[in-house]
């Protein structure tokens, strides 16, 4: 089943093209990630999907039409920053969502303590920190059980700890086989968490699949010695090297996923370069990306 | 059942609200003990009896519904902007729609509330005004203090106008600053400039269409009592209608409602929140 369709949708504020003809399908079960550098139009996607901004043209189904204007109480979702009523607490704040999403709970400790603020629920909303005012709305996306969850930079202007958590609650949420969307800048939060993942910059998809799709198989070198400039010289005869750049005290390159690592070494022995920083990894999905939206 | 939880869910966000409750117990204060004032009005203009018509049935409706004339306007047309700019300020108008409310559910959790605030101060006003009435009046009943009594509905468009002003104001402006002072300024003295310095200049002081813009339809449904007197005098140099009649005023009233209800709704469709 197909959770979300987006067809050509496009937004502008005056000359500045927020989103441009996207389409994008979502299946019911994925972690869906939406990737893109701030101001790439993630938020204003999100915000036309969940209908407080008005596309100026495309459309998007939620469901496949199943619950009609509705489909809202099926999805939890935290768009920028999390909204309450800064003059009740966080039983009383969860109760307007529940009412809202036709529930009729009266009886929150469950989540509160999956977010680990059971024991500060009678406390005022705006007596929270900024981690818990994000982990009361993460809560507030598990009322009604939605089908897709929808998070929006949920860690931006957290310290570390508050990070861990809503990071630990995330990949919770996630094992409970929800589709979820999340989109952030934060490469590797992405990574970590979805398996799907869509690249967006100035409003446009730049490339869409799966997290290990979108990730090539060339494999990353980093190679240093004593004279770096001797080591580019002799790197750049090695046959199939590409993306040859100079990091702080080595070299960076890519080599096709078949190239034995091992050649490498002994011809650059063979040419007289005793190396001093020797690593070969995958690629990650943050240099795939800056690879994706590099101009 | 779908507006009894809507009118539920109002209930929950604003129930433990400061603003709205100081506004709301201000009102309640004011509404009876403001007619009061009326006892220190121990020399009363000649065309008056003495200060007891203040209190008496029939005619303490109309000074009690001029002093809620006032306190419906200030008190309840401002926890109506409230209400709906606090919703912008504190982004929960795009969560309760992001929450699953449609813009539709959003639109009428505010415009029922609206209705039920506006039946509940009638609801003070007709009860405070049988308390003050059977009390001061000698020998009065509820019959009598209810015998063909329009006050009361006439109470209830004029506090329906003003909440309806407020609303399209909050609806336009968003921000509850600007929508206040819009608001108080406009009732105040933007419309009272724009009757009798731009139409009364260019129409002329005695067209009668001076008198239908919406706050002055709203007013003349419970207005100023003195201002009936004040018409019966003959004075040739002032030759026109202070009043709309409440048959002009509510025709008037209606109008202005629907198109300030309209024009919010079609307003808060379009836009981005």
């Amino acid at each position: 089943m197909i959770a979300l369709s987006i067809n050509n949708l496009s937004k502008s504020y005056g000359r500045i093209k927020a989103v441009q003809g996207l389409n994008l399908e979502i299946e019911k079960g994925t972690i869906y990630g939406l990737l893109g550098p701030n101001g790439s139009g993630k938020t204003t996607t999100l915000g036309m999907i969940l209908d407080i901004i008005k596309p100026d043209q495309g459309t998007y189904q939620w469901f496949e039409g199943k619950y009609g204007d509705y489909h809202r109480k099926k999805v939890g979702a935290i768009l920028e920053t999390p909204n309450f009523y800064p003059y009740l607490d966080a039983t009383e704040n969860l109760k307007i969502v529940d009412q809202i999403k036709g529930g009729k709970r009266n009886n929150f400790d469950d989540l509160l303590e999956l977010v680990n603020l059971l024991h500060r629920k009678k406390s005022k909303f705006r007596a929270y920190s900024l981690g818990m005012k994000q982990r009361l709305a993460i809560a507030a996306t598990l009322l009604g059980d939605p089908e897709v969850l929808i998070f929006d930079e949920p860690t931006n202007g957290l310290d570390p700890q508050g990070i861990a958590e809503v990071r630990n609650v995330m990949t919770e949420i996630a094992s409970m086989g929800k589709t979820v969307l999340l989109a952030s800048h934060i490469l590797h939060e992405v990574e970590k968490i979805c398996d799907h993942v869509a690249i967006i910059k100035n409003g446009k998809l730049l490339a869409t699949g799966l997290v290990g799709s979108i990730l090539s198989d060339d494999i990353t070198i980093e190679v240093g010695s004593h004279d770096l400039d001797q080591l580019a010289t002799v790197l750049s005869d090695f046959s199939n090297i590409e993306n040859l750049s100079r990091k702080n005290t080595w070299l960076e390159c890519t080599i096709p996923s078949d190239t034995n690592v091992e050649e490498l070494n002994k011809f650059l022995f063979s040419k007289g370069i005793v190396t001093n920083h020797f690593v070969s990894r995958k690629r990650k999905l943050e240099e795939e990306f800056l690879e994706i939206t590099k101009e | 059942m779908k507006y009894y939880n809507l009118l539920v869910t109002e209930w929950l966000k604003f129930r433990k609200n400061a603003v709205v409750s100081l506004l709301g117990i201000m009102f309640l204060v004011f509404m009876p003990t403001s007619i009061f004032i009326g006892k220190e009005f121990k020399n009363v203009p000649p065309q008056l009896p003495n200060n007891s018509i203040f209190f008496e049935f029939p005619s303490m409706w109309s000074y009690l519904g001029y002093v809620g004339n006032w306190l419906v306007f200030f008190f309840i047309g401002l926890m109506v902007i409230y209400m709906i700019t606090s919703e912008v300020g504190y982004k929960t108008m795009r969560q309760n729609i992001i929450s699953g409310y449609t813009r539709h559910d959003f639109y009428m959790s505010k415009m029922t509330s609206t209705i039920v605030l506006c039946l509940f101060v009638t609801f003070m006003y007709a009860v405070i005004g049988l308390g003050i009435g059977l009390w001061h009046t000698e020998g009065a009943d509820l019959a009598y203090a209810f015998d063909n009594n329009w006050a009361i509905p006439r109470f209830f468009l004029m506090s329906l106008g003003y909440c309806s002003i407020g609303f399209f104001i909050a609806f336009l402006l968003r921000r509850s600053g600007i929508a206040v002072m819009f608001y108080l300024s406009y009732v105040i003295l933007v419309e009272i400039i724009l009757r009798w310095g731009v139409h009364g200049k260019m129409m002329g002081f005695k067209n009668s269409s001076i008198n239908y813009y919406p706050a002055n339809s709203f007013e003349d449904l419970m207005p100023n009592p003195l201002f009936r007197y004040a018409e019966a005098i003959p004075m040739e140099d002032l030759d026109f209608d202070f009043l709309l009649t409440y048959g002009q005023a509510a025709i008037s009233s209606v109008i202005y409602i629907s198109i300030f209800f309209g024009l919010s709704y079609f307003m808060f469709l379009k836009r981005d929140i």
